[in-house]
This record gives C-alpha cells, sequence and structure tokens, in this order.
C-alpha cells in the first residue's frame, strides 16, 4: 500500500500556545535565530518578511534563485522551522502580480 | 462514473474524472511507484490578448517568464511519449494558439501518439491554423464568458463596445464546425463560460448560442480563486443559479449538449480532501515553462513548490529528480492542508477527490466497464 496514506485523513498542524501568544516582533526573531544556529544551505539568501500568528512564515529571496533551487531551499527550511520551533509553521514567499499588462487594467492585485 | 454524458459520438465525461481508465497507472500509485501522469496540461506562453474577468492565470504569475520555442516543445513531447504520458492538452495559464511552436507541437504531439487537446478564446484561430491543427486534436474547448456580443466583450476584453472579438472568435467556432463535419474529424467541439455569480442573467443565452453554433457541447463551470480570495468569488451565490443551471440543460439537442458541472459547483471552497495526490496523475506545467504541481502553485508565493523549468533542463530529468516527487509527497503529508493552502478548484479536483476517497476506502476506484469513454486519455 502507499506509505502515503495514513496521512489521508490526519489534520494538518497548527501553531502552539507559545507561538500564538509571542508577538510578531518576537516571533520574527524566533525564525531568524533559528536559522542563524541551524543554517540550511541556501537560507542566506532570504529575507524574513512576516512571521504570523497562523505560522505562515513569509520569506524573499535576495537574488533571483531557479526553480530547481527554489523549492529546495524553501522546503528544507520549512522542515527545519516545524522541528525546531513549532510543527504548526509553514512558508511561502511573497506573491507577484500578473504582468500582462492588458488584464492589469482590470485593477485586480493578487491578494498578500 | 456516473456523470457521463451520450452524445452522438460517445459517452462525454466532464463532471468527473476517467481514472477507472487507467487502472493500470492507480495500481502502481497504490504501490509506491514514481508513476509517470496520464495527462500534463500546459500551455506554450504565458502570453493572452483577452483580459476575462475570471482569468485564474491573473494569479499565476512566476519569478520568470521563459520564452518558449519549437525545439523546447518538440523534446518536451519527446520526454512525455518516452516516459509514458498518454495525452496533453493547451490550456493551463496562456493562450497557445499566440506561440509559434503552436502548429508543430500539435502536429508532432499527434505524430508520437500522444492524444493532444486545446483550450482557446479562438481570437487568432485563424482558419489556416485550423486546417493545419484540428485533424490532430481530440477535442477543442473555446471560452465564451457569455452568450451575447457585449457582456462577452465586456467580460473578456475593455468593454461592451469591443463586439469585434465576438464576431471573431464566433466566425472561427464556425469554421471548425464546419471543417470537421465536412472532413468527418473525430475531435469534440465544445464552449466554455466560467460563471461568475453575477453573470447567472447570461446563462440562458450561453446556452442559446452553444446550439446555434452547434458545437457538440456548452459546459457551464464555476470560476476558481486563489486561497486569499483575489477574485472575491462567494461561492453561496451559486445555489440561487441552479433552476436556471437546470433550465439550460433542458435546451439540450441531439448535436449540442448543455452540461453544468455539478460536482465543481456544489464542492465550492469546501473540497472533500485534505491531501493532494491528483498531480500526480494530471501535472500541469506554466507557459513560463515553470513545471509545478498544478496551476494553483505556479505564483511565486508557492516556490517551495517549484521544481524546475523545461527550458533550461529536460522534462524527463524534471520528472527523475527528488525534487519532483518530493514535491509530490509535500502533498500528500499532513504539512499540506488543500483546505486553506491552495486555491480552489484545480483542474485535479476530480481526480483529488477520487484517489481521497480511494486511499481513505470511502470508493475504491474500479476498472471501467463497457465502451470507453471519449477523451479517455485525459483525465
Amino acid at each position: 500500500m502507499n506509505e502515503t496514506w495514513r496521512f489521508a485523513d490526519v489534520p494538518t498542524p497548527t501553531p502552539g500556545v507559545e507561538w500564538i501568544q509571542m508577538s510578531e516582533d518576537n516571533r520574527m526573531g524566533l525564525v531568524r535565530s533559528t536559522l542563524a544556529t541551524s543554517p540550511v544551505r541556501g537560507n542566506s539568501l532570504l529575507v524574513l518578511l512576516a512571521a504570523q500568528q497562523d505560522g505562515h512564515v513569509v520569506f524573499q529571496f535576495t537574488e533571483s534563485v531557479g526553480p530547481e533551487r527554489r523549492g529546495t531551499i524553501l522546503l528544507d527550511v520549512e522542515e527545519l522551522l516545524k522541528k525546531a520551533i513549532d510543527p504548526g509553521l509553514f512558508v511561502s514567499l511573497e506573491p507577484l502580480g500578473d504582468r500582462n499588462s492588458l488584464r492589469n487594467l482590470r485593477g485586480i492585485e493578487v491578494k498578500s | 462514473m456516473n456523470t457521463a454524458v451520450q452524445t452522438r459520438e460517445g459517452a462525454l465525461i466532464l463532471d468527473s474524472h476517467k481514472l477507472s481508465y487507467h487502472i493500470d497507472r492507480v495500481n502502481e500509485w497504490e504501490a509506491g511507484e514514481r508513476i509517470a501522469p496520464v495527462s500534463v496540461d500546459m500551455a506554450l506562453t504565458r502570453a493572452c490578448g483577452a483580459m476575462c474577468s475570471f482569468c485564474y492565470a491573473m494569479m499565476q504569475e512566476s519569478q520568470a517568464r521563459s520564452s518558449i520555442n519549437t525545439s523546447h516543445a518538440l523534446h518536451l513531447l519527446d520526454d512525455f511519449a518516452e516516459i509514458g504520458i498518454r495525452s496533453v492538452s493547451l490550456v493551463s495559464d496562456g493562450e497557445s494558439t499566440l506561440a509559434k511552436s503552436y502548429v508543430p507541437f500539435i502536429q508532432h504531439a499527434k505524430k508520437l501518439g500522444l492524444d493532444v487537446a486545446n483550450g482557446t478564446n479562438a481570437w487568432e484561430w485563424e482558419p489556416e491554423k485550423i486546417e493545419q491543427v484540428l485533424p490532430c486534436l481530440t477535442w477543442v474547448r473555446f471560452t465564451v464568458a457569455t452568450g451575447r456580443p457585449e457582456s462577452y466583450a465586456r467580460e473578456m476584453y475593455k468593454g461592451p463596445e469591443y463586439t469585434y472579438v465576438f464576431d471573431r472568435a464566433m466566425s472561427h467556432i464556425r469554421y471548425a464546425v464546419e471543417l470537421k463535419c465536412r472532413k468527418q474529424l473525430p475531435v469534440t467541439l465544445g464552449i466554455q463560460m466560467v460563471l461568475m455569480p453575477y453573470l447567472k442573467d447570461e446563462i440562458i443565452p450561453f446556452a442559446k448560442l452553444g446550439v446555434d453554433l452547434g458545437v457538440d457541447y456548452a459546459v457551464i463551470k464555476h470560476c476558481s480563486d486563489d486561497e486569499q480570495h483575489t477574485l472575491g468569488i462567494d461561492y453561496s451565490q451559486y445555489e440561487s443559479m441552479y433552476d436556471l443551471l437546470k433550465q439550460a440543460e433542458t435546451m439540450s439537442t441531439d448535436q449540442t449538449k448543455v452540461i453544468v458541472k455539478w460536482d465543481k459547483i456544489r464542492d465550492g471552497d469546501k473540497p472533500s480532501y485534505r491531501r493532494c495526490y491528483g498531480p500526480q496523475f494530471l501535472l500541469q506545467i506554466s507557459g513560463s515553462g515553470l513545471v509545478a504541481p498544478s496551476g494553483v502553485f505556479f505564483n511565486a508565493r508557492h516556490s517551495k513548490l517549484h521544481i524546475g523549468n523545461f527550458t533550461e533542463e529536460r522534462f524527463k530529468s524534471i520528472w527523475k529528480s527528488d525534487r519532483y516527487w518530493r514535491a509530490m509527497h509535500y502533498l500528500a503529508s499532513p504539512a499540506f492542508n488543500a483546505e486553506t493552502m491552495m486555491g480552489t478548484l484545480p483542474i485535479q479536483h476530480y481526480v483529488n477527490v477520487a484517489l481521497d476517497n480511494h486511499a481513505k476506502g470511502i470508493a475504491r476506484i474500479k476498472p471501467g466497464v463497457g465502451g470507453k469513454p471519449l477523451h479517455m486519455n485525459f483525465l
């Protein structure tokens, strides 16, 4: 049987009380210090933008990183944060808006 | 598998999946093997000359738009055939008819034995192009926002006065219908309305237009939105349109079936699944060249699920890579929550539901019985 099936009905972890009750500054500090003390390959290319109460940790790359590398870097970072801080954390990058100039006339902005 | 619509050419399944006809691949997946997708949905460019109000491509911008040349496109098809992919559709996040590689891509796919299909607004799909590709295509689905010129131009272009885009599209669709009939081509032609809740008055005119065009079907589907609700779709409003949708279905004729994607409309933004197994069977590739499990992950926001770019690395290498399988396994792990971490109703939705029900033992996927449905290789 497919090994992954056992997770089919497992709830996704959400952040614990400690993370939720922490201030945004303290959450940011904790993420930064964790990355500094347990660096994963490529994390020096990341700038932390937000560490939200719901566990969403948002980064930006400092330089262009190809798709063959950026997925690995971010999944490694997420694994680290889940293990070291709270299993309810998950990472993403800042979203990008549409570059199609015609469609942009609609005035729809991708929400962060 | 009870949602097939009988057409003059066979059973048409639009509001379900066709995994039962790929049970070999389901069994391999069940055994934990690294399977090739049955189908790939992709685009040859991110460009598009339309500005549809419901376009999910607005939320699919990744870091870079690589230029896909004909050589990239044909090598991609060679790789698809080599690893066992069975079909490819040109829909995804761009208007592929604008790409120089469009005609050679379709002709090469056919030559390799891959089923190939296309979703298009038909604006740049002139008779010469139609003649070159229609004999190779399994289906063509035209995006037709509404059934009336003014509202069509308002929803798909700059405003209601630009009705020439409607006229142009209809002229090309009619040409394809006539060519199919004249040459007796085994291709299914359909029009599709992406139903925004405020477009309910357009449901009946759309159904009438489908019948008038003589296409094989006119399908009405939900509108997808991203997990941040960028388009602001209120899925609770669809229920108030059920009577109109049922009325539209009664307008079906022998030639043209009016079909509503009830399952997706009813599921709305509340998927029954937590995990997302579908991309292993139905992969999406962006018109930027980006390979990611699904179109709902193309945006830079979802970079952790970006795997590679086929203009920089052969697809077969990407598919064999640990990166590919790490992304697929992430979607099958508790770290991923389909309810909150992806856009609504992705192209893999029906497949996600079926595989999830299979994994949970709710409903096992069984081999298809009886005749094979149309477009069997498009999940």
